[in-house]
C-alpha cells in the first residue's frame, strides 16, 4: 500500500446512514462516488467498509428514502446512481439535529475534560 | 406493513437484483482500480487492491440478500411449521374446524354460483348492457275490467298496484319500430312456440321452438356457426319456409352442425330448410326457454303451432308478441323510455273500444335487458335468496367456531408467549406468527372448500335438472364467489387471530410466567351462569342458528310430507302416461279423433296391460277451464277434462253412482258427462244429479250457445291440476264428443303390469306405427309425475336437512371445544373441588349447568329469530308454517339432545379428573 494508513474511526452503527444521506444532498451518484466522497470529505479519517455500504445502499432504497437507477458514469460506463427522494430528505433532516444534539451533547462533556488537560 | 409488501415486490424481483448487485460491484472494482491506477499502480496489482478493499463479495451478497425479504420467507416458513404443529396436536378440532368451514365455504359458493347463472349473468350476445326489454305497464286489469287487451297468449303480472305485461299485438311492434330510430338502433320480436313437432329422416320428435322476427339475431349480435341466421328476407309472408337449429339440437339431430345445413326437416307437418345453426353458448334471450328450433315469425300460421293465425299480425288488440331492442350509443333507458311511450300511447289509444277502455290505456316502459328475460328469476329468485341466507348462517357459524379455536388457542398460550417475549422476541414476530396460524387454518379450509364447492354445484345441476324438463341451463364454479368466500375465511382468520394475538403479547410478564393463577372461582351457583354466557357468546349465537335452521328444515320437510299424503282419490301405481299430438304433427282435424281411438285400441291389445284410456292431459296436469252453468246458476271455479273410455276404470277412480264414460259415447250420440262429488255437492246438494243436465261455455259453446251435457255418472274426488292447489269441482266429458276443431294433443294412461316405465319403448314403436309423423313425448309414470310436481319441495326439504344436520354439527362441535376449554381451565380447581369431597356427580353436573345454561338462552334467542323469519319462507311452504309449536318443540329438542351430547364429553372429563394429578401439577 503507497498511501498511508491514518487512524481511523470505526462509523458507529447507524451513522453510515446519515453520512450516506449527506452525501446525496447535492445530487445523485454511484456507490463509488459516495465511497470517496464520505472518504475525502472526512479527510481520511472515515474509511468506509466497502463491504458495508452496498447492503446500507440496499437498506436505505428498501426504506424508501433513496431511489436507484442506472446511468452512464462520467466515464461513459453504465453505474447504479442514487439519489434522494423526498422521504429521504425529511429523515436526514431529522437524523441531523438528532445528531447535532448528540454532538452538542458528547461537545460540552468532553470540552471541559480537555481544557483541563496539561 | 408498507415496508412488508415492498419487500415482498423485491423478492419477486429477487433475481435482477442479484444482477443488479453484481453489476454495481464490477463497477465499483474498475472504478477502485481505474483510481489506483492513475495513482501509479500497475493494472494487474491495482485490480487486486480494489478487490481486497472491497472485502468478502459473498458475505457481501448474502447481507444484501437478507435484506431482500429471505428472513421473511424463512421466517414464514418457520411460523406455518409450527402452526402445523400446533393443529396436529389439536388434531380432532382443527379438522372439525376446518372441514365446517371448508362446507360453509363450498356450499356458499355453490349456491352463489347458481344465482349467478340463474339470477345474474347477463345474456352471451355482444354488448349486453346496452339491450332493452319493452313492456307496458296499467293500472290493475282483471277480467272484469274493461281492457284494451282483449285476449293474449303470454303472461301478465302484478305489482300490487298495477299490471305488467312484455307482450304487444304485432301492430304495435310495426308501429314502435318506425318510430324508435332515434333511441333504439333495432328493434326485434320473438314469441316462444312451446312444443312443436320436428321430423328428421322419418323420426319424429318434439322440440322447443321460438318464432323469431328478422331482425332478431341481426339485433342481438349473434353469429352463426354454420351457415346463416333468420334475417329480414326470410321473416315476411310468402317467404321460402326456413329453420335456424341451436348447436346442441342440431349436433344430436344431423351429427355436426355443417351437416345439418341446407337439410330439410318437417316441423308441424310443413317442410322448411336449416339455413343456420346458432352458437353453443346462445340460449335464447330466456333462459328458461332455451329453443331448439328458431322459425321466422311469419311461417306461425302455416305452422299453425297454439293457433298461430294469420289474422294475429293485424289485430290489434291480441296482445302476444314480445320485443326487445338495442339503445342507440349514448341514449340511456329513460330517454329511450320517452322517446317510444309517446307514439306507442298515441297508437293504443286508437285501439280502445269506448271510453271505459280508454280510462286505463298501458303505457310503454323499458327495463334492461342485458340478463334476458325476467320469467326464470321471477320463479327461482326467492327459493335462491332462502338458500343462500341459510348457507350464509352456516358460514358464520363455521366462522364462528374458527374464531372459538383462536380465542381458546391464544388464551391457552398466555404463558408461552409471555416465555418468549421475556426471551426478547419482538413483538410483531409473535403477532406475524400467530396471525400465520390463523391464516394457514382459513387457507386449508379454503382449498377443502373449493372441492366441497364443485361436488355441491354437480350435485346441484343433477338434481335441478331432475327436477325442470329442458332445463339445461349450466352454473360453472363462479371463482369471483369462490375468491370471495376465501377472502371471507381468511378475514375472519386475521380478525379472529389479531384480537387475541394483540392481547396476549400485550400482557405484564410477571404474573403469566408464574403460571395460571389458582383459586376457586367464585363459583357461587347463580353468578356464574350468566358471565359462561357473557364469555360464550359465539356459541349462544350459533345455537340460535342452528335452531333457525332446524326448524326451516323441519318446515320443509312437514311441507314434503304433507304433499305426498294428500289423498289423491285415484291409484297413481305402475301406471305410464304418454302424451301424443295428432293434429300438430299433420293429422288432418276431422280424423284425429278417429285416430286416438285406434291408438287406444292399439295400446289396449299390448300383452301386459290391463287398462287403458286417454284424456286431454294427466289429472295432474290438467288446467281446463270454460263457463259451467246448472240451470243458468253458474258453477263456480269448475274445471274441465276430457277424458276417453275407461278413464275411471283405469285411474281406479270409484264411481259414486251412474256409469262412467264408455265407448259409446262418441260424435253423434248425446253429449255426456260425468261430474266429481264435489261438483255435485256444490251444485245439487243432497238431490242425485244423474239425468240432470249442466251446460259449457266459453270455446266449447257450439254455433254460439252453449252446449248441453247430461250428467250420467258421479265420481269421488280426484285431485286435479297438482297438489298445492285446492282441489276444485270438476266435470268429466267425452273427449270424443268434443269438436273437432278444438282437439289437440292426448295424454294415454295405462295401468300394466309391473314396471310401466318398461313399456315405453314398445309404446313408442307402436305409435310410429300407427303414423310416423307423429311423436311420443313426456313419456313418464304416474308416481312420476307427481313427484315431479313436488321437485322443489323435495329438493329443499333434502337441501334443508343437509344445511340442518351440517349446522348443528358445527355449532356441537364449537360447543364441545368450548366446554373442553373451560374444564382445561379449571382443571386446578376441580381438582381441589374433588380434594374437598365434591361428588363426581356435582362435578359432572356443574358443567352441564353451563352447557345447559347456553343451550336455553341459545333456544330463547333463537325463537324470535325464527318468527322473524316465518313470514320470509312462507311462500314456500305447503300447509306448514315455522311458528308451528310441534316442529319448534321437535327442533328445541333434537337441539338440546345434541347440545346435552356435545356437552357430557367434557364434563365426564372433568369428573375424571384425578385430584392428585390436579393439584400436583399446579
Amino acid at each position: 500500500m503507497t498511501r498511508p494508513a491514518p487512524s481511523r474511526i470505526d462509523l458507529v452503527r447507524g451513522t453510515l446512514d446519515l453520512l450516506i444521506l449527506q452525501t446525496l444532498r447535492p445530487g445523485p451518484s454511484h456507490g463509488h462516488a459516495i465511497a470517496k466522497h464520505i472518504q475525502r470529505t472526512s479527510e481520511d479519517l472515515l474509511q468506509v467498509e466497502t463491504g458495508s455500504l452496498y447492503p446500507a445502499l440496499y437498506r436505505l432504497e428498501a426504506k424508501g428514502w433513496i431511489a436507484a437507477s442506472w446511468e452512464l458514469s462520467d466515464k461513459g460506463k453504465r453505474a447504479r446512481y442514487y439519489r434522494l427522494t423526498p422521504k429521504g430528505k425529511t429523515q436526514l433532516a431529522a437524523e441531523q439535529s438528532k445528531w447535532d444534539a448528540f454532538a452538542r451533547a458528547m461537545g460540552l462533556l468532553l470540552k471541559p475534560a480537555s481544557e483541563e488537560a496539561p | 406493513m408498507t415496508t412488508l409488501f415492498r419487500k415482498l415486490a423485491w423478492w419477486l424481483q429477487c433475481r435482477r437484483k442479484e444482477d443488479e448487485l453484481r453489476d454495481e460491484l464490477a463497477f465499483h472494482l474498475e472504478a477502485e482500480a481505474d483510481e489506483r491506477q492513475a495513482d501509479g499502480l500497475p493494472a494487474d496489482a491495482a485490480a487486486w487492491a480494489a478487490r481486497r478493499d472491497l472485502g468478502n463479495v459473498t458475505l457481501l451478497r448474502e447481507e444484501a440478500r437478507t435484506l431482500w425479504s429471505w428472513v421473511l420467507l424463512e421466517q414464514l416458513a418457520q411460523d406455518v411449521r409450527f402452526g402445523l404443529r400446533g393443529m396436529a396436536r389439536n388434531r380432532l378440532f382443527t379438522a372439525l374446524a376446518a372441514v365446517s368451514l371448508a362446507l360453509g365455504i363450498g356450499a356458499n359458493t355453490a349456491i352463489f354460483s347458481f344465482m349467478d347463472a340463474i339470477l345474474l349473468r347477463a345474456l352471451p350476445v355482444a354488448d349486453p348492457a346496452s339491450l332493452v326489454v319493452v313492456k307496458w305497464r296499467s293500472g290493475p286489469a282483471g277480467p272484469d275490467s274493461p281492457f284494451v287487451m282483449h285476449a293474449m297468449d303470454g303472461s301478465t303480472y302484478d305489482d300490487g298496484s298495477g299490471t305488467i305485461a312484455p307482450i304487444f299485438p304485432f301492430p304495435a311492434f310495426e308501429q314502435l319500430r318506425a318510430a324508435s330510430g332515434p333511441a333504439l338502433s333495432r328493434l326485434f320480436a320473438h314469441k316462444h312456440a312451446g312444443g312443436v313437432n320436428v321430423i328428421v329422416g322419418g323420426e319424429a320428435e318434439l322440440a322447443r321452438g321460438e318464432y323469431v322476427s328478422g331482425g332478431f339475431f341481426d339485433g342481438l349480435g349473434v353469429r352463426p356457426v354454420a351457415g346463416r341466421l333468420i334475417e329480414a328476407d326470410d321473416d315476411r309472408e310468402g317467404a321460402p319456409p326456413v329453420a335456424v337449429l341451436s348447436l346442441g339440437y342440431g349436433q344430436r339431430r344431423f351429427g355436426d352442425a355443417a351437416s345439418a345445413i341446407g337439410q330439410a326437416i318437417v316441423v308441424n307437418n310443413v317442410p322448411l330448410t336449416v339455413v343456420g345453426v346458432a352458437p353453443a353458448e346462445f340460449f335464447g334471450v330466456d333462459p328458461k326457454v332455451n329453443p331448439h328450433v328458431y322459425l321466422p315469425m311469419h311461417a306461425g300460421p302455416a305452422l299453425q303451432a297454439h293457433g298461430f293465425k294469420v289474422v294475429d299480425f293485424v289485430d290489434p288488440n291480441y296482445y302476444w308478441v314480445e320485443l326487445m331492442g338495442r339503445l342507440n350509443p349514448g341514449v340511456d333507458l329513460a330517454r329511450a323510455e320517452a322517446t317510444l311511450a309517446g307514439p306507442f300511447a298515441r297508437w293504443v289509444a286508437t285501439t280502445a273500444a269506448g271510453d271505459a277502455e280508454r280510462a286505463n290505456l298501458p303505457v310503454l316502459r323499458l327495463e334492461a335487458g342485458g340478463t334476458g328475460l325476467d320469467s326464470l328469476r321471477r320463479q327461482y329468485s326467492m327459493p335462491l335468496f332462502v338458500l343462500l341466507t341459510m348457507v350464509g348462517l352456516i358460514l358464520a357459524i363455521a366462522c364462528a367456531n374458527i374464531a372459538n379455536l383462536l380465542l381458546a388457542r391464544a388464551a391457552a398460550r398466555r404463558q408461552e408467549i409471555a416465555v418468549r417475549l421475556s426471551l426478547g422476541a419482538g413483538r410483531w414476530r409473535i403477532v406475524r406468527q400467530l396471525l400465520t396460524e390463523s391464516v394457514l387454518l382459513a387457507t386449508i379450509s379454503g382449498a377443502l372448500g373449493v372441492f366441497v364447492a364443485v361436488a355441491v354445484v354437480r350435485v346441484l345441476t343433477q338434481l335441478i335438472a331432475n327436477a325442470e324438463e329442458g332445463f339445461t341451463l349450466r352454473a360453472d364454479l363462479n371463482w369471483h364467489v369462490l375468491a370471495v368466500t376465501l377472502a371471507l375465511s381468511c378475514g375472519c382468520g386475521v380478525l379472529f387471530g389479531l384480537a387475541p394475538a394483540l392481547q396476549a403479547t400485550r400482557p405484564a410478564l410477571s404474573p403469566r410466567l408464574k403460571g395460571r393463577a389458582i383459586g376457586l372461582s367464585r363459583a357461587r351457583r347463580f353468578s356464574f351462569v350468566p358471565r359462561a354466557i357473557a364469555k360464550q357468546a359465539l356459541v349462544v349465537a350459533q345455537i340460535a342458528i342452528s335452531l333457525l335452521l332446524l326448524v326451516m328444515a323441519g318446515v320443509f320437510v312437514q311441507t314434503l310430507s304433507k304433499l305426498q299424503s294428500i289423498p289423491l282419490g285415484f291409484n297413481r301405481d305402475r301406471v305410464l302416461l304418454f302424451d301424443v299430438d295428432a293434429p300438430q304433427a299433420g293429422v288432418p282435424e276431422d280424423r284425429v279423433a278417429g285416430f286416438y281411438a285406434d291408438l287406444l285400441h292399439r295400446l289396449g291389445g299390448l300383452p301386459g296391460v290391463r287398462d287403458v284410456t286417454l284424456s286431454h292431459a294427466s289429472l295432474i296436469k290438467a288446467g281446463r277451464g270454460h263457463p259451467v252453468t246448472v240451470d243458468g246458476r253458474p258453477a263456480e271455479r269448475t274445471r274441465l277434462l276430457w277424458t276417453g273410455p275407461g278413464f275411471f276404470t283405469t285411474m281406479q277412480i270409484p264411481m259414486m253412482r251412474g256409469r262412467e264414460i264408455g265407448e259409446g259415447d262418441r260424435g253423434g250420440t248425446p253429449a255426456v258427462a260425468v261430474v266429481s262429488e264435489r261438483f255435485a255437492r256444490a251444485n245439487f246438494g243432497e238431490a242425485d244429479p244423474i239425468g240432470r243436465r249442466l251446460d259449457i261455455g266459453g270455446s266449447m259453446r257450439e254455433n254460439g250457445v252453449p252446449r248441453a251435457f247430461e250428467i250420467v255418472g258421479v265420481a269421488a274426488n280426484a285431485q286435479y291440476g297438482g297438489l298445492k292447489r285446492e282441489n276444485p269441482p270438476v266435470v268429466y266429458v267425452a273427449l270424443a264428443q268434443v269438436a273437432a276443431d278444438q282437439m289437440g294433443k292426448a295424454t294415454y294412461a295405462l295401468r300394466t303390469e309391473g314396471d310401466p316405465l318398461a313399456y315405453g319403448n314398445t309404446v313408442r314403436r307402436l305409435v310410429h306405427d300407427a303414423d310416423g309423423r307423429v311423436a311420443v313425448t313426456d313419456v313418464r309414470s304416474q308416481v312420476g309425475e307427481i313427484d315431479q310436481t313436488m321437485i322443489q319441495e323435495k329438493l329443499f326439504a333434502r337441501m334443508c336437512t343437509a344445511f340442518a344436520v351440517l349446522a348443528l354439527t358445527i355449532a356441537c362441535v364449537g360447543l364441545y371445544a368450548t366446554m373442553a376449554y373451560v374444564v382445561a381451565r379449571r382443571t386446578s380447581e376441580i381438582g381441589l373441588r374433588l380434594a374437598l369431597g365434591a361428588g363426581r356427580r356435582t362435578v359432572t353436573w356443574m358443567v352441564l349447568r353451563d352447557v345447559c345454561a347456553i343451550a336455553g338462552v341459545g333456544l330463547v334467542l333463537g325463537i324470535p329469530l325464527v318468527l322473524a323469519t316465518s313470514r320470509l319462507v312462507q311462500s314456500l311452504l305447503f300447509a306448514a308454517r315455522p311458528s308451528d309449536p310441534l316442529v319448534l318443540m321437535l327442533a328445541s329438542g333434537i337441539l338440546a339432545v345434541a347440545v346435552l351430547v356435545a356437552g357430557y364429553g367434557p364434563a365426564r372429563r372433568a369428573a375424571r379428573v384425578d385430584p392428585m394429578v390436579a393439584l400436583r401439577h399446579e
